[in-house]
């Protein structure tokens, strides 16, 4: 029986190799899916582990502050017989400034011993005195500084008390319990330049190394003068002591609570802690790769069918011979299994090298990410493709070898024709399909509805078993409608010519494989616009979101932060800075303006009743243009104040009603007190979404004197916002400003959207080209099946082109079906998840991204006519003179 | 194109559809529909050659029905593929009326089997998708020809097929789906119409049926049948047999019954008997 299956299995290799493909693409996916899940877990254990250079023991403390590590408890520690070094982990952050140019990088004290250093030395030394610095290569290139140069490290301490005279003081208005912000800004010399090999310090590009005492004081500065303590410690033993022996040892002289583990333990540990102790990664990427199994054991069972209805006169004719039904279906799994393992292995091969591929691409273009040099196979990478791969093959085939068991041994005597078409009505399979649909499509209104009045994760998690289930319905009940669609589209072209008629004519005659091939396809593209309406909807329902909240695309003002204390009463934003805005491509309007505290109160009202809110000064002109939301500032005149409503409430003032304004000052006890003229001006209530508005010449009045200290930004197109911004921040990156606003919201999001949309996409690619090689199979088996057919038709009078044209119609049909239901399906369910999760943040604007079906559907439709273009050489290749043939 | 296949006022025997016989016409100027010449196939290179087909020199009157026969192997469907252009010959040349045929390429031998050929084949090859009236019209949609009703309406009668137009092929008799095929052969009023063992797959009594109805349509409609047969009985209701054998014209008979038929069959075992030794 097992040869019989093989002669069989090479007769039919080609249809054999096209369904193989499917396999191999989907098993591929997913062994490159867990290689790089390894390769993610297995990057962050290495820098976990580098951050512990090579200690022999770490000490973990029980905790932080006042749980950490004393300098009694490292000296306890350093006592310990056989314990050669000890140094407290000590990880600070400090902004480093060299010229106009300044970075944020963690600081790190040098070891007092080298095995405990964690980076190497390029060139230089490390630091040995208090002014020195050791700074990581891609640091000091970034910093523009070599071995020699200086740079300021400037740090903001926290003083509780009155503060000592230092190089400069603030006062923050905030603070009930007085206390200052004690700027402090010292010259350090680079003495060495290091290097991060192992990205122990990956996320700021590498550590830089100050000296213990001074890295101790910066720590200590840091808890307003407490002595600083340790999270733990690494440890080096001295040479050739039992790490077990010592780890005993440490156990009695650590404080209570502390734990001890070797470096491995402590960096397997933190690993664990770090990702939640599960991978996220790898499941979510394997759903994917489960989709594209799916759709690949569609394309297989389809081909086992076909080919089971073809081999109908061998099997009649090995039941004639006494082959038993056992055997039969034994045979057809037998290669179902050797085709699922061959194909598995062949895609566990393609994705291991391709993993690889992308390991060597990435380390020879990207040196700065730490990176293994070939994958790593576990177990599990080689196993779970081939496992998965072969049993969804023979999964697929149970259906057709049940097939191949309903042979009759009669079939081998009777004439061969055309195999019988089964037009059977499945009604459990119709039941199953409605109750499926419509209960998941209840479920899935239901969320959407419920969406504001319960738990988002709960509407979510309703929403998701819905569409799961309401999907699945209209994937079994497919063989029902898909036929009638194709048939009612081919109806529509069948007027345009005899191979129009003929491709019509030909797609509802076997309705279950149409239905297979459409759905197949329709799998992936309704995941895929999905996935566009959703993003699409999201990106509109924000940006409406973003209006109402901030109406200025682009705020550049001070950067507290950054600028120093004379700058304050200076104006920053000069013309020249407007006039650096307004030439980046992109930017609209410019409109320099004032903004200031006020105190605002009712007329005749009490003092406690006044609010102090930000106000912000501006002509109406200028307002109208810049403004995304202009009914903000409706009623912006020289005697009107424009009072958010918000703050109107807080006053109790509505529309119309006088108000009286103030400019505002922080007083020297740290109270705000009023300064100038108060005026009184008619309140006007409008959705500004905080603070009021007045007019220069209402400004004028009040005398007060301000420099313009504050920029705001129109773009042109603010879908463009992600481009812009980045832009703008380059064109002032030598000025201390801020810059904020929905723009940069705006590019933010747009990013992170764009990013998440491309990756789906990219990852539901694969099902997508799983099932156009569906519609390829189908077609060449239509092809041999109809091989008559063809040749009459030849006979008949019909030319090649015209029978190739029979079978590109067919094909685009059958795809363009797909695809337009998958479309029409994902912009449902796109907008169903909109709604859900957006339900909550407001008013959802339901979008359809029309360039994006369109794309769709044509790839579908120019991926149909590829696929049939091989089928249709074949069959115009047919001479007429076989239907002549009896066979 | 010849536009007289699709007139029958001016086909070659002249008379209109249902007229009783045509014969004396045919007696005084006999037009030749189709005409082989020196024909040969041959099959395979060096010790595997195979001569399908060993110079034929045969021509086939229009407006008449004409049996070729002969045993297996004989070289009959040979020479039937190549006068109806569907396989090309190794050497000679075959005309349909004053075309030659051999020399045309795809493209010309598509449009030539379109507008001036008919086919019934031994398993009908009927489109399973179609209904009875869309498989006997088809040949028109793909010339993208019209319909002449009178004519449709003559075949669908004469072959007794008005109750089952809108039947599709699963649902007719083997007998019935024939019939079929025959009106599709003629439905474009060809210059020829070539059956291949057209009862092969009926049985006797469907199988007379069919012959009866090939007899009238060239009798009382005015077509010309080739027909391949290897059945004596089939042969019979021809006008005129043609023998072959081993890849050559071995018999001519007019009037062809049963027995005649036979008896020349006869004959040729007989001549082969010693050569085979």
């Amino acid at each position: 029986m097992l040869r019989l299956t093989l002669a069989q299995m090479r007769r039919s290799i080609g249809r054999l190799t096209a369904a193989g493909i499917a396999i191999v693409i989907s098993t591929a996916f997913v062994a490159a899916t867990l290689i790089a899940g390894a390769v993610i877990t297995r990057t962050s254990y290495d820098a976990v582990a580098a951050s512990y250079a090579d200690a022999d023991l770490v000490v973990t403390a029980r905790g932080f502050g006042p749980d950490g590590l004393t300098d009694a408890d490292l000296g306890a520690l350093r006592a310990t017989s056989g314990v050669g070094a000890v140094d407290g982990r000590l990880l600070l952050s400090t902004e480093v400034v060299a010229g106009p140019k300044r970075a944020y990088p963690t600081v790190t004290a040098v070891a007092s011993d080298p095995r405990l250093e964690v980076q190497t030395r390029v060139s230089g030394s490390f630091p040995t005195g208090p002014g020195d610095v050791a700074v990581p290569g891609p640091l000091a290139e970034r910093l523009g500084v070599g071995l020699g140069d200086t740079l300021t490290a400037s740090r903001s301490i926290w003083t509780p008390t009155v503060p000592a005279a230092d190089d400069a003081s603030t006062t923050d208005p905030t603070a009930a319990d007085a206390g200052t912000w004690v700027e402090s800004a010292e010259q350090l010399t680079v003495v060495g330049l290091l290097d991060d090999p192992a990205g122990a310090y990956a996320q700021s590009g590498g550590a830089v190394v100050i000296e213990a005492a001074t890295a101790a004081r910066w720590a200590a500065d840091d808890t307003s003068g407490e002595p600083a303590t340790y999270g733990s410690a690494v440890v080096a033993l001295v040479d050739g002591v039992d790490v077990e022996a010592a780890r005993s040892a440490l156990e009695a002289a650590a404080p209570s609570g502390a734990t001890i583990r070797t470096k491995d333990e402590q960096a397997a540990s933190i690993t664990a802690e770090l990702t939640g102790g599960a991978d996220v990664f790898t499941p979510i990427v394997l759903g994917f790769a489960a989709i594209a199994l799916l759709v690949a054991a569609l394309v297989i069972a389809n081909t086992f069918q076909v080919l089971i209805a073809q081999r109908t006169r061998t099997l009649a004719l090995l039941r004639c011979v006494g082959a038993g039904k056992r055997q039969l279906r034994q045979s057809v799994l037998i290669e179902a299994g050797l085709l699922g393992a061959a194909a598995s292995a062949l895609g566990l091969a393609v994705g291991v090298g391709l993993a690889q591929l992308t390991l060597s691409v990435l380390g020879s273009t990207s040196p700065g990410v730490p990176l293994p040099a070939t994958v790593s196979m576990t177990p599990a990478v080689v196993l779970a493709p081939l496992v998965a791969g072969t049993l969804v093959t023979v999964l697929a085939a149970l259906a057709p070898a049940r097939a191949a068991t309903r042979v009759a041994p009669l079939a081998a005597l009777r004439p061969a024709g055309a195999p019988a078409v089964n037009q059977r009505r499945n009604r459990p399979r119709l039941v199953a399909a409605s109750v499926l649909t419509i209960g998941g499509g209840a479920l899935l209104v239901l969320a959407v509805i419920s969406t504001r009045s319960i738990d988002t994760v709960i509407a979510l998690g309703l929403g998701v078993l819905g569409g799961a289930l309401s999907f699945l319905g209209v994937l079994v009940g497919s063989v029902f409608w898909v036929p009638r669609v194709v048939g009612a589209a081919g109806r529509l072209f069948a007027g345009t010519g005899t191979p129009a008629t003929l491709a019509a004519a030909n797609t509802v005659r076997n309705p279950r494989r149409t239905a297979a091939t459409s759905t197949a396809l329709l799998i992936g593209v309704t995941l895929v616009t999905m996935m566009s309406t959703g993003a699409a909807s999201a990106r509109s329902t924000l940006n409406n979101a973003l209006d109402d909240q901030y109406p200025v695309d682009v705020m550049i003002g001070r950067d507290v932060a950054a600028s120093t204390p004379d700058d304050a009463e200076g104006s920053l934003v000069t013309p020249t800075l407007v006039g650096t805005v307004a030439a980046v491509p992109g930017v609209g309007e410019v409109v320099a303006l004032r903004h200031l505290g006020v105190r605002l109160g009712a007329r005749g009202g009490d003092d406690d009743q006044a609010v102090y809110v930000g106000a912000v000064v501006l002509t109406a002109d200028d307002a109208a243009t810049v403004l995304r939301v202009p009914s903000m500032v409706a009623g912006l005149r020289d005697e009107a104040v424009i009072v958010a409503a918000g703050t109107a409430t807080d006053l109790g003032i509505v529309d119309g009603d006088v108000v009286t304004v103030a400019d505002t000052a922080v007083g020297a006890d740290g109270l705000e007190v009023v300064v100038g003229s108060p005026i009184e001006l008619n309140a006007r209530v409008t959705d500004l979404p905080g603070g009021v508005a007045i007019t220069p010449a209402a400004l004028a009045r009040m005398a007060v004197e301000l420099p313009t200290n504050l920029a705001w930004v129109r773009l042109t197109d603010v879908s463009e916002a992600g481009s812009v911004v980045p832009d703008i921040e380059d064109a002032l990156s030598e000025t201390a400003v801020q810059i904020s606003g929905a723009g940069v919201e705006r590019a933010q999001y747009q990013r992170i959207i764009d990013t998440l949309l491309a990756v789906v996409v990219g990852l539901l690619a694969a099902a997508v080209v799983i099932a156009l090689i569906g519609v390829a199979n189908t077609l060449s088996l239509s092809v041999i099946e109809r091989r008559r057919e063809s040749a009459t038709l030849r006979a008949l009078g019909l030319t090649r082109r015209q029978l190739r044209g029979t079978l590109a119609i067919e094909g685009m049909l059958i795809a363009g079906v797909g695809a337009v239901l998958g479309a029409a399906l994902g912009t449902l369910y796109g907008w169903a998840g909109a709604a859900t999760v957006l339900g909550v943040i407001g008013d959802v604007r339901l979008q359809v991204p029309w360039r994006d079906l369109a794309l769709v559907v044509l790839v579908a439709l120019a991926a149909g006519l590829l696929a049939s273009v091989v089928p249709g050489r074949s069959a115009a290749r047919t001479s007429p003179v076989a239907a002549l043939g009896v066979e | 194109m010849d536009t007289t296949a699709f007139r029958p006022a001016s086909t070659p025997s002249g008379a209109p559809p249902g007229a009783p016989s045509t014969r004396s016409s045919e007696l005084i100027a006999p037009a030749v529909a189709v005409r082989a010449r020196a024909l040969a196939k041959v099959y395979g290179t060096g010790e595997a050659t195979v001569r399908a087909l060993d110079g034929v020199d045969v021509d086939f009157a229009a407006g008449a029905f004409t049996a070729i026969m002969g045993p297996s192997g004989s070289g009959k469907s040979t020479l039937m593929h190549l006068l109806a252009g569907l396989d090309t010959a190794s050497a000679g040349s075959a005309f349909l009326g004053g075309t030659e045929i051999t020399t045309l390429d795809d493209g010309a031998l598509t449009r030539l089997r379109r507008d001036r050929i008919g086919f019934v084949f031994q398993s009908f090859n009927l489109l399973p998708m179609f209904t009875a009236a869309q498989n006997i019209t088809l040949p028109l949609e793909l010339a993208g020809a019209p319909l002449d009703p009178a004519w449709f309406d003559t075949l669908v009668t004469t072959l007794g097929l008005r109750e089952r137009l809108t039947h599709r092929p699963a649902e007719l008799s083997g007998g019935q789906q024939q019939r079929v095929a025959i009106a599709r052969a003629l439905i474009a009023k060809p210059e020829v119409v070539f059956a291949d063992e057209p009862t092969g797959n009926l049985d006797s009594r469907s199988g007379a049926e069919v012959l009866n109805f090939l007899r009238r349509s060239v009798r009382e409609l005015g077509r010309t049948v080739i027909m391949v047969t290897h059945d004596p009985t089939a042969a019979a209701y021809a006008d005129r047999a043609v023998l072959l054998a081993d890849g050559r014209v071995a018999g001519d008979i007019a009037d062809p019954t049963p027995a005649s038929v036979l008896a020349a069959l006869d004959a040729l075992r007989v001549l082969e008997g010693p050569v085979a030794r």
